[in-house]
Order: C-alpha cells, then structure tokens, then sequence
C-alpha cells in the first residue's frame, strides 16, 4: 500500500523497506489519520526526537509500522524548540500515551490533549529537561557531586612530551 | 480481612520482586485479592545512557549500548552496529554476518533458558530455575571463549565482528547443542507440561487479539495470540532470509501460550544455530577497516533499525550530525509498550498472587523503559 | 465440575528426584578452580619496555579511567612522555578498547580477574610489567 504513500505525498525510500515523509506540524493529525486508514501502516511503534540547537528545532520522528510488521515509515515534524507543543495522538495509538509521557520529561514537549504527562522516570526534577542539548550534564555533575580523590597526579601527555623535549635540548646546549 | 464495603487497598509490587530481571514497581489498587486498577513505576535503574552517547564518539558509545538490556545484551550491540553502518554505508563481510547470527541465537537461547528461571521461579517451581540457568551458563562458557566476556560481549561492532573464532569453537558448539536439545524434554517434564505451571498459566493473562497489531505488540505476545510476526521473516537482517526456520505461534493469547512459543523458539534457535555451522563461510575479513577513533563521523542523516530479540523487536532510531558524536540514539524495547499500555490493563481483575507471573511472561525488562 | 486428572503433568515433575544420585554440577570453589579460558577480559598488563607513553589508551578510554602518571621505574627509552598508564578499576568497564588501539600493543589483558579490597580508594592499579 505504499504506492497510496507516494501518490499523495512526497516519500522519501531511506534504506530498503525504509522510508521517510516530511510534514508541517499542524497537519500531523490529519495525515497520520489518513496513513492509518488509507495504507497498511497501523501501528506506532517509536517516537524519536532529536535536538538540533542549531536550527533551533526538534525533530520528531513517528515511526510507523505496517500490519505485517516489514516496513518502517518515519513521520518527520519540526517544531520549535521555544514553543514546543504538538498535538497528542492518544486517539489513534494508545502507546502514544507512554512515548509522549516519556519526551515530554526528557525534552519538556507539552502534547495538547494528554493529562497523563506526570514523571515518568525522573524523580522530583527541577532542573530543564534533561535531553536538551543546553543541559550539560558534566556541569550538573560538578555541581552536585565529588570525584574521588588520588587521581590528581594524571600528567598531560601532549605538555609532557614537550617539556622533556625542551629539557633534553637544554642539557644538550649545556654540554 | 473483610472488605464488604468494597474499600480498595493500594499495595506496592516491587521495585523488588521475582517478576521481572530489574527494579519496576506496579501499585495496585486491591479489592480483596482482586486487582482493580494498577499503574506502572519505572525511574529506579535510569542511567542516562542516552544523554551519555551524545558526548561519546562512536566507537566509545558502542560500549555503553550492551548495558540497556542485562539479560539480553547482544540484539543492542546488532542494532547500534546495523545503524552505524547502515549511516556510515559500510558493507560488511558475508563470515561476519554469519558470526553474527550464530552470537544472536546464542543469546537468544541464553535469554530463554533465563527466563524459564524467572518464569518458573514466579510460581514457585525452584528446580527449573536451578536447571536451567546452569544450561545457560554452558552457553556463557563458550561465549566467554568467543569475546573474552561472559555477560556483556561487547563484540559485534560497527564494521563486522572484534574477534576471530577460536579453534574447535563450532565444534563445542554442535556438541552444546546436541546437549541442549535432549535437555529440553527434560524441561518438559518438569516445567512445561508440569500440572502445576499449567494450571497456573492456562486462561492467564489473556491478551486481546483484535487490538495485538494495533497496539504494536511485539515477540511472544503477539505470536502468543496466533499472529506470526517475526523481525527475523517479515525485514530480515543480516543473513536470516537464507536460514531456514518456523515461527511457532499459539492460539491460547494467554501465559502457557507465551510460555509454549518460547519453547518453540529455542528448537528453531537451535536449528538456525546448526545451519550456521554447516555454511559458515571459511574465508572473510570479520573486520571492515574503519576510520581512526576521532575521524571516524557519521553524515547529517537518520535511520532506524530493528532486531528480533528473545522478547521481541528492538528498535534504534539514530541520527548523525556530520560530528565524530552522535546526535541522538532512541532505544525502543519491547517492554515500554508491554510494560505500560499492556500491562496495566492486563492486570485487572487479575488475582495479586499471579503479577509476577503475567509480568515475566510478557518478557518486561525495565533497564530499557528509561535508558 | 468435571473431574480430569492430568497424570502425566503430575508424575513427570518427579522425574527430578533422579537427580540426587548424580554428581553434583557445581565446583568446590576456591580448592576447585574453573579452567581457564585464552583471551578473557580480566586484568590489564602492560610491557614497559614496549610502552610508547601515546596515551591513545587514555583517549579512547570512554570511562576516563586511565591516568598518565610518571613512575620511579626505567621505561622504554622510545617513550617520548616518559608517562605510563594507570587505571582506575572503579570506573573500568573492560571492553578492551585500550588495548585494541595500542600501537605497540604494549597493553593487554590477562586471565586474573579477582580483587577483593576494604578501601574503596585502592582500585588504583598499575598493570604489570609482563
């Protein structure tokens, strides 16, 4: 049922049985929708986002599995990062419900529509989501924690190697 | 305790419990022994591993990868190696693919004989447990000849596989084999057709088929209620569509189904795992040469791959950034769908004493829920 | 209700009760050691007088446990640091990357792999000159 895909959208074949469509963020409903009723892709099987501070954007990529479970379609939306919201899909998949519970802790993505997005696996977590790429993690770790003490005598290597260089040099020059 | 006024009790299961392998806890809501609503914890084993691989090259995220799933590290180590290469358009060896099935069904065969332990030790059947992990260790005995690891192998990676088999290794292995497959009717006598297990398992934890694909249930769920659905079939990877094997599938939809289709899937392990000795390839680098450690980058694109692991399929969604880092790196196990959307509806009405039993049958593993 | 005995899954169980007349599986550690196995990940060693003192083990090491430290001993004149590595066994998680990059694989991995310790402080280790 691809050829109904790559008749009304434009479709991307990434790897073999793997493919991918772009789409505006406020169309996501609508043709989610549509792909379920109209193609064999019924099932939702993951939600990935990706950060791209870059561009000031996530990616959100649905990937949808057909009924016989041997072809991927990755649903691409971007939205920006300041004003993340997207529309909850809890009507068409209920696994969405865990999915989006879960990126909205890590990437703090409000998605309308779900009231279950409690704490997933963070506990009492006031800091910004932790998935963003402006946490930084070894900061946080230096912030709350201490490294063990005894690992203070690590030498440069780089700085050593030129050190012993210029030494020998001036032992050289000295004779 | 009288309840005749119908008040619910709120229990904690877990995060300690003979369940699952890993901390997860379920609260209860009890109505006598009866289960009227129940929710899913998880957060007791998050380690961040998804923010971690973003500040970590290629070649040293590959050994974070095997840490998401304890029981089952290998199908992590395939998925991180097929994205990689599937981005950086490597092509590896036909001797190395065939090195990977053969540690896959290895693994998979390992994961069942640790879940039987699991299985039978959430009904109390001890013994089982005791037997079976020992054949387990016999598979991690040769594993640990093969990669210098018994648990975490840490050895298909990006570009092929890290070492080359050792002498006489497929002969152990045909002779393990050979041991294994008697054992099995031993494990019918005392597990599989045990009255015990089957009155235990039998019209438990029945899942509904009309909703299975929809759902996107994976694994023995779904092979549990009739459905044939097998990565290995349906988007074969590496060399499987040139082995030949069954996918076993049950009608009952409930534990002793789940529980039937496992045993199925160590027979067809066991026989992919002879097809592999006998056309093993003599000849082929195990290794593609690769970039060096810190010149080794992946292109500004994304991919997503799945593995067929003992529980069902394991996806990666991976995107490159032009960088020696990778951008993002989503794991998507089984269990986050069967631990949450099947699993808290699956338990009501339920009795409290089979929770663990319903709970190991779906093959949850919560180390890969939260990364 | 009908009533249907299942004989067979009730008898087969006991089938198990043959085994308290076989020899037991396990082995009577530590006077019964297991055989030991070619190229298991234990500890590392490292042959001084191959040492380059590169820190490529140090680099690659994605647990930053290795140090590049000085030490009193003689080292392998080529080694243009003079540093030599030492690992921190609280954060190793023996993959081995270190020593696949070694480029006079100078750094290797041995058989033992038993340490037992009361300071968490001690995991410090130099591995040995072999």
């Amino acid at each position: 049922m691809i050829e109904f895909l790559k008749k009304h959208y434009e479709i991307v074949e990434k790897a073999p049985r793997l493919y991918k469509l772009q789409i505006e963020s406020d169309k996501l409903v609508e043709i989610l929708s549509s792909v379920s009723i109209n193609s064999n892709f019924i099932t939702l099987s993951q939600i990935a986002c990706t950060d791209w501070i870059e561009d000031e954007v996530f990616a959100l990529n649905y990937i949808l599995t057909t009924k016989e479970r041997d072809k991927n379609l990755m649903v691409e939306v971007r939205i920006s990062r300041v004003h993340c919201s997207l529309p909850t899909l809890l009507n068409l998949y209920p696994q969405a419900q865990v999915m989006e519970r879960d990126l909205h802790e890590m990437y703090g993505i409000n998605f309308r529509g779900n009231d279950t997005l409690y704490d997933f696996a963070l506990e009492n977590w006031n800091e910004i989501p932790p998935l963003r790429r402006e946490f930084d993690t070894l900061a946080y770790v230096n912030e709350h924690f201490d490294f063990r003490i005894g690992r203070e005598d690590n030498k440069d290597v780089k700085a050593e190697v030129k050190r012993r260089k210029a030494q020998a040099k001036e032992s050289k020059d000295g004779k | 305790m009288e309840n005749n006024d119908n008040r619910l009790i709120k229990i904690y299961h877990g995060p300690q419990h003979p369940g699952i392998t890993g901390n997860m806890s379920m609260e209860l809501d009890l109505l006598g022994e009866t289960i009227k609503g129940a929710r899913t914890h998880v957060g007791y084993l998050h380690r961040g591993f998804e923010k971690l691989i973003e500040r970590r090259t290629i070649i040293q995220a590959f050994t974070i990868v095997c840490r998401i799933c304890v029981p089952e590290p290998d199908p992590n180590e395939e998925n991180f190696a097929r994205a990689v290469e599937g981005l950086a358009g490597i092509e590896i060896s036909q001797r190395a693919k065939y090195i990977r099935v053969m540690v896959l069904e290895m693994a998979r065969l390992a994961a069942q004989m640790l879940w039987m332990g699991g299985q039978s030790g959430s009904i109390g059947l001890g013994v089982v447990g005791q037997w079976s992990v020992y054949d387990r260790d016999l598979i991690l005995d040769l594993f640990e000849e093969l990669t210098g690891g018994r648990v975490y192998h840490m050895y298909i990676y990006p570009g092929g596989v890290r070492r080359e088999l050792p002498n006489g290794f497929l002969e152990k292995l045909a002779q393990l084999l050979d041991y294994l497959e008697g054992r099995l009717l031993a494990y019918d006598s005392i597990f599989f057709e045990n009255s015990t297990f089957k009155k235990r398992a039998i019209g438990v934890g029945v899942v509904n088929r009309d909703e299975a694909l929809k759902n996107g249930y994976v694994g023995q769920v779904l092979r549990g209620c009739g459905i044939e659905r097998d990565v290995r079939r349906d988007n074969p990877y590496l060399v499987y569509d040139k082995l030949d094997f069954e996918i076993p599938t049950y009608e009952g939809c409930d534990v002793y189904s789940r529980a039937l289709v496992r045993r199925g899937e160590m027979v067809e392990s066991i026989k992919i795992l002879r097809q592999v000795i006998a056309q093993m390839p003599s000849e082929g680098a195990i290794m593609q040469k690769l970039p060096k450690h810190r010149k080794f980058k992946l292109p500004k694109e994304d991919i997503y791959v799945a593995t067929e692991s003992a529980r069902g399929e394991f996806g990666y969604y991976m995107a490159g950034d032009g960088s020696e880092f990778i951008r993002r790196m989503q794991v998507k196990g089984p269990s986050l769908i069967h631990g949450f959307t099947l699993l808290e509806n699956l338990l009501v009405d339920e009795e409290l004493s089979n929770v663990a039993l319903i709970m190991n049958s779906l093959g949850i593993c919560p180390p890969e829920m939260e990364r | 209700m009908q009533f249907s005995p299942d004989i067979k899954g009730t008898l087969s169980p006991f089938l198990a009760v043959k085994k308290l007349f076989e020899h037991p599986k396990t082995i009577c550690y530590p006077e019964v050691k297991k055989e030991q196995i070619d190229g298991y990940r234990g500890f590392h060693t490292n042959l001084l007088a191959d040492c380059i003192g590169c820190a490529n083990c140090q680099d690659v090491c994605m647990n930053e446990a290795i140090d590049m430290v000085t030490i009193a001993k003689d080292v392998n004149p080529k080694n243009a640091s003079g540093c030599i590595p030492r690992i921190d066994y609280g954060r190793c998680c023996w993959c081995s990357l270190c020593t696949d990059v070694c480029p006079p694989n100078s750094l290797k991995l041995e058989n033992e792999c038993i340490w037992a310790d009361d300071k968490a402080d001690n995991f410090l280790y130099f591995p040995k000159d072999k």
